[in-house]
């Protein structure tokens, strides 16, 4: 598949509105890394190493379609301009650090984008899975076949010890990190995250956020993933994520409903002023987009905004970053041209979902 | 202050993120931190001062006298000739061979990051697989011709003698032939 697809398309499988739980877990993301045996690892091998890799693990992946039940293509991070390299970062298809890398990189990517295989990232070999909702045994089963058909065809770096060799110590073992983003804007509304987070650091889980100003992470977003590599199986790593995950929904789930009980009338006004906002701004910031966004998909969630696809707002929320924005206008922007641009984009997107809507396409009527 | 991002404008706006309950700050210009993505969390990021919480621990930036009385610092990978200390300072490894030149030191590396947990347990690669099968029957085959030896039964341990053997030749050609101490 040609590039330009890659670059242009923002619409990934994963932002379909599907899988369990879809309204509170955005997606799931599998990681597993692998090394080769023979050659050094990316932060110390030649040119040469670096060229060998690429070639051997490429070729395993281009020649066993049948097999991967899935086609690849194949990309060279040096032959992409700055601009391509950073909307491959933003559709989360390859790592800032691939993008940033001076040596022989490669991705490939499956047709429909649910996966990538980064090769001369860090590690050789680095395999992900992206899974619409809440879906950790499904992407599992993706990565792990494509792992058993290069480990036919390829030295794999392991020892009895400590599993699979990489180059991060915090990767040492199964290589495999697991990870769900999460939308808990209830729990954050109600500051209950603080305590949330505390109390999972101690289960050898991460919680992250990005916080602006005040104490509310931007967007409401959080990913929680699996700390520990060494010592579990990836069965359990993954059973204890779920477990997890399934009680951050419950809560979630709790708040929105105590809100919606005793303070309706005030949420109400706040999301329907959001959704005044993305579908009438003419300059929207990333902070206040982001906010918006929430505050419609929640919306949504609760029955109360009725003719917008969750769809378009994951779509949104690709597009509304710098890299696409720009590729997007087919020009370079200054930061107040983004927000500028960001907002049209906004107003475009919403509206043309309204009109699908009123010609009756797809209807919400409950 | 100059902007963590751009190193060009001055610091108008704190971030603030949070791991593990930890919070860290990062400063950027107004431009910059408008362009803070709230859905763009780095999933590779690594723990939280993965290379403090190694070289505190290690003794290596704050205690200097103890750090000349540990040796495990200038022990050398030959494969990437990185040392360990070189290992600690960069939280990562060069090669897959510095996993064989800094074992003994590894154990308390990886306690520290994995929650008390040293050993995997987890998939094995096929090749691996079949490989530590052989030198399970090996073991067990070695133990049964000591006992044979022990009752002088000279002609049984002979005839182990050679099963080890053809399992030993079927282990070398496997090409899987690693770390046989
Ligand atoms: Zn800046
Ligand atoms: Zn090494």
């Amino acid at each position: 598949m040609n590039i330009e697809h890659f670059l242009n398309n923002s619409v990934m499988s994963w932002m379909a509105f599907e899988g369990k739980y879809a309204d509170i877990v955005m997606s799931t993301r599998i990681r597993l890394a692998r090394n080769l045996t023979g050659y050094r690892f990316p932060l110390s091998f030649s040119e040469n190493e670096a060229l060998q890799v690429d070639k051997a693990v490429s070729a395993v992946l281009l020649d066993e379609e049948a097999e991967l039940e899935t086609t690849f293509s194949y990309i060279d991070i040096k032959g992409l301009s700055t601009l391509n390299r950073q909307v491959l970062v933003e559709k989360h298809l390859i790592s800032p650090k691939l993008a940033n890398s001076e040596i022989n990189g490669s991705v490939l990517l499956s047709d429909n984008e649910a996966v990538s295989v980064m090769i001369n990232e860090e590690d050789h070999i680095r395999i992900q899975c992206i899974f619409p909702g809440l879906q950790l045994q499904e992407a599992w089963r993706q990565a792990n076949n494509i792992d058993d058909i290069l480990e036919k065809q390829l030295p794999y770096a392991f020892d009895e010890q400590f599993g699979y060799l990489t180059s991060c110590p915090t990767n040492t073992g199964t290589g495999l990190r697991s990870s769900v983003m999460m939308h808990l804007p209830a729990l954050t509304m109600t500051n209950q995250m603080n305590r949330i987070v505390s109390v999972i650091s101690r289960l050898g889980l991460v919680v992250r956020g990005i916080y602006g100003e005040g104490s509310k992470a931007l967007g409401n977003i959080y990913q929680v993933s699996n700390q520990t590599t060494l010592g579990k199986s990836e069965e359990d790593i993954l059973t204890d994520l779920q477990s997890i995950t399934e009680q951050i929904i419950e809560k979630e789930r709790e708040a929105r409903l105590a809100l919606m009980n005793t303070r309706e009338n005030a949420l109400k006004d706040r999301l329907y002023r959001s959704l005044g906002v993305l579908t009438h701004a003419r300059l929207l910031s990333t902070e206040e987009a982001g906010r918006c966004l929430s505050d419609v998909r929640l919306g949504i969630d609760l029955g109360l905004i009725k003719n917008i696809n969750v769809s378009i707002l994951n779509e949104c929320m690709i597009f509304m970053q710098p890299g696409f924005l720009q590729k997007y206008a087919d020009t370079s922007l200054q930061p107040e041209e983004r927000d500028e641009f960001r907002a049209k984009m906004f107003r475009e997107r919403l509206q043309v979902k309204n009109n699908i809507d009123d010609e009756g396409e797809e209807t919400h009527d409950v | 202050m100059i902007c963590e991002n751009c190193k060009q404008r001055p610091t108008k706006v704190t971030v603030t993120e949070i791991q593990n309950g930890e919070h860290v700050q990062r400063h950027y210009c107004e431009e910059c931190a408008k362009e803070f993505h709230p859905f763009h969390l780095n999933f590779e990021q690594d723990p939280l001062s993965l290379h403090q919480l190694l070289s505190n621990w290690f003794g290596i930036t704050e205690n200097k006298q103890q750090e000349q009385k540990r040796q495990p610092q200038t022990v050398t990978c030959s494969s990437c000739e990185w040392t360990f200390r070189q290992f600690i300072n960069k939280g990562k490894f060069g090669c897959a061979s510095c996993y064989e030149s800094f074992r003994e030191q590894l154990p308390d590396v990886f306690s520290k990051l994995h929650n008390g947990n040293v050993k995997h347990v987890g998939k094995i690669p096929g090749a691996f697989g079949q490989t530590l099968h052989l030198k399970k029957q090996i073991e067990s085959l070695r133990t049964l011709m000591r006992t044979a030896i022990g009752i002088e039964n000279f002609e049984e341990a002979a005839r182990l003698r050679d099963e080890v053997y053809a399992l030993e030749k079927q282990l070398e050609s496997g090409g899987e032939n690693h770390d046989e101490h």
